[in-house]
């Protein structure tokens, strides 16, 4: 089980290289792109990482583990990241945390079995005005009821039909 | 840079311009908590416990990132600057196990002495309510962690990333989550890795080998110097004696000395106390028989007068005192003295830091003195042996053996020798440096060394 950058992402870390006066500066692009590439950071790819960039793979752990946004395990992929803060509290989160446990049977910090659908709560999302907000994966979802929460789901089945 | 006045707590100091005032502190012993700071890490900045008060700053600063400049006034007392380190030491000790019953660091814990010098508050914190993490992990190499005592002080991760360079500890997660750890199924594994126990301020790193062995307030520490190999690191010897027991040395740390070894010294050289204790010497043996002294003391009169060709053979271990007493012996009886020192060298040993190749302690000595160092292999009629390795390849009809610890072959005749620390004397490193070792351990019936022996067999008083 190793971990290789696919060609593209591997182009992507040369480019990189050129535009930061220290290569440790990739950390972070690299663990995105390793992220991207399979879902979760694995320890191979953080050996990989600090291979390609000369850092200590210690180094890219401390990093990775700091960043609540990197999984260094697998989970589900759609992740949905409902906002906890004031704003989405005040304005119905509650209530769409219920009905996104009940629909997708998991609670927040779960993936499901099938390995389709993680939860968990975030801090701000940043988009107060539009509470409550959700991010699923990279799309924000705003003003969010039950009833759009169902939409959302009816339409990934339809994609994965 | 110039030589500059500054004020601490009302008095006056003279010191080099841009020094850290930390240092300066540290160096005329003025009180100040810290954590992170340590000379040979360098300033972290991280655990802020080192604050000050300096006159025309609206807040307090930390020593160890203030370069003093001349006129400065530091104030590290006072109701304002001791009410910031409260609140600091409290915020340290959010989650802290406060388990200082069963924590082998007790004694020698700066979180301990910092809260009775600065702390004495009430927690506010009830025991449910903190943050847990694991409390036995084993990271290799004899050190045992306790995520839960751990301060971030990060003085065991800059070791691990600065000073050698092996990367193997670093802190991960973060908030109420940090904690010190090595990488997913990897151990911390270098050659002088025991030293973070010694860098730890807190009970968070332990020895696996010293602790639980003995509170630390029952020993006794003397200086001395690492025989494990030519650098000669300082150490201090912790001993204790118990009731009715031999005193008995229960562990090695280093001593902090520019010149030779820093802070540190290896992990080989820490844990070679172990050896010095097991398979002791410490019988007179005459044909193997356990025999008296004044028996022995004839016998070796015998074998000494029965003439022929003596050789003496001299351990590149032992004190440069008793080296010369030895050369003068070997004069008076006209016997030929050698120190091999190729016997002591060990390729793998050796490193770029500390650690030497020639693996005797007074190596340098005996080059000093001028004593030979082929190993002759014609026979001859008598060798005697002050605790030399490597006795047995000498071709003699008879031999008497002084030695330290239990030694396979045979012998005419074997004589219990004082090792190291049960004796005392200079060493010279390989660097040249003379350096002196008292007497640390009192044995209930103590041992003689090479000088007693001698003066001894040469008809003195025992
Ligand atoms: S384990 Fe000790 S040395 Fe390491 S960060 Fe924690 S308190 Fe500091
Ligand atoms: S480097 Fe040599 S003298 Fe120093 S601690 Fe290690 S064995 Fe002892
Ligand atoms: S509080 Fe939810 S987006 Fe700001
Ligand atoms: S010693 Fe100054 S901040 Fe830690």
């Amino acid at each position: 089980m190793s971990f290789v950058f696919s060609e593209e992402n591997l182009a992507k870390i040369e480019a990189l290289k050129l535009r930061y006066p220290s290569p440790a500066a990739l950390s972070l692009p690299c663990l995105w792109m390793a992220q991207y590439q399979d879902g979760h950071i694995s320890l191979e790819a953080i050996e990989v990482i600090g291979e390609l960039i000369g850092t200590p793979p210690m180094e890219i752990y401390r990093v990775a583990t700091f960043y609540t946004m990197f999984h260094l395990e697998p989970i589900g992929k759609y992740h949905f990241q409902l906002c906890k803060t004031l704003s989405c509290a005040l304005c119905g989160k509650a209530e769409v945390l219920e009905h996104l446990i009940q629909r997708l049977g998991i609670r927040p910090g779960e993936s499901s079995d099938d390995g389709k659908f993680a939860l968990s709560q975030v801090e701000c999302l940043g988009s107060c005005g539009t509470a409550p907000v959700m991010q699923m994966n990279d799309l924000y979802y705003e003003n969010l009821t039950p009833e759009k929460i169902d939409a959302i789901l009816e339409s990934l089945e339809g994609e994965h039909r | 840079m110039s030589q500059i006045e500054i004020v601490i707590d009302e008095k006056k100091y003279a010191a080099q311009e841009g020094l850290l005032l930390i240092d300066l502190l540290i160096r005329e012993g003025l009180k100040v908590p810290y954590f992170c700071y340590h000379e040979a890490l360098g300033a972290d900045g991280n655990c802020r416990m080192c604050m000050v008060e300096i006159e025309g700053q609206k807040r307090p600063q930390i020593a160890c990132d203030t370069n003093i400049k001349e006129g400065m006034i530091v104030r590290t007392k006072g109701q304002m600057i001791e009410s910031v380190r409260r609140r600091i030491l409290e915020l340290e000790l959010i989650n802290h196990p406060v388990d200082c019953a069963i924590c082998d660091q007790a004694g020698e814990c700066k979180l301990q002495d910092f809260y009775m010098d600065y702390g004495l508050y009430d927690s506010k914190i009830d025991q449910a309510e903190k943050v847990h993490h694991k409390k036995h992990i084993d990271l290799g190499s004899n050190v045992m962690l306790d995520q839960e005592r751990c301060v971030l002080c990060a003085r065991c991760t800059r070791f691990t990333s600065d000073i050698t360079k092996t990367h193997e500890l670093g802190i991960v997660g973060r908030g109420d989550h940090a904690r010190v750890t090595t990488m997913p199924g990897k151990k911390l594994d270098n050659p002088y890795a025991m030293n973070v126990v010694d860098l730890c301020p807190v009970g968070a790193l332990t020895s696996k080998d010293f602790r639980f062995a003995q509170r630390v307030w029952f020993l006794t520490s003397t200086p001395s110097v690492c025989h494990g190999c030519a650098k000669g690191c300082n150490i201090f010897i912790d001993h204790n004696k118990e009731k009715y027991k031999d005193e008995r040395i229960y562990r090695f740390r280093p001593r902090p000395n520019a010149d030779v070894n820093g802070y540190f010294i290896c992990d080989a050289g820490r844990l070679s106390y172990k050896e010095l204790q097991e398979n002791r010497q410490l019988e007179m043996l005459i044909d193997g028989m356990v025999s008296k002294e004044d028996e022995a003391v004839a016998c070796y009169h015998k074998l000494v007068a029965d003439g022929g060709k003596i050789v003496i053979l001299a351990d590149a271990n032992l004190y440069t005192e008793e080296l010369e007493a030895i050369q003068k012996y070997a004069h008076i009886l006209g016997a030929q003295l050698c120190a091999p020192l190729e016997s002591y060298r060990d390729e793998s040993f050796g490193d770029d830091w500390l650690k030497s190749s020639q693996r005797a302690a007074n190596a340098k000595g005996v080059e000093k003195l001028g004593i030979a160092q082929i190993l002759s292999t014609d026979p001859v009629a008598l060798l005697i042996n002050f605790n030399h390795p490597d006795g047995s390849k000498i071709k003699a009809q008879k031999s008497i053996h002084l030695q330290t610890h239990q030694m396979e072959g045979k012998a005419d005749l074997v004589l219990p020798l004082a090792p190291f620390s049960e004796s005392s004397g200079t060493l010279v490193n390989e660097d040249g440096i003379e350096q002196f070792c008292p007497k640390a351990i009192w044995r209930n019936e103590p041992l003689m060394s090479a000088i007693e022996w001698i003066d001894l067999l040469q008809g003195g008083e025992r």
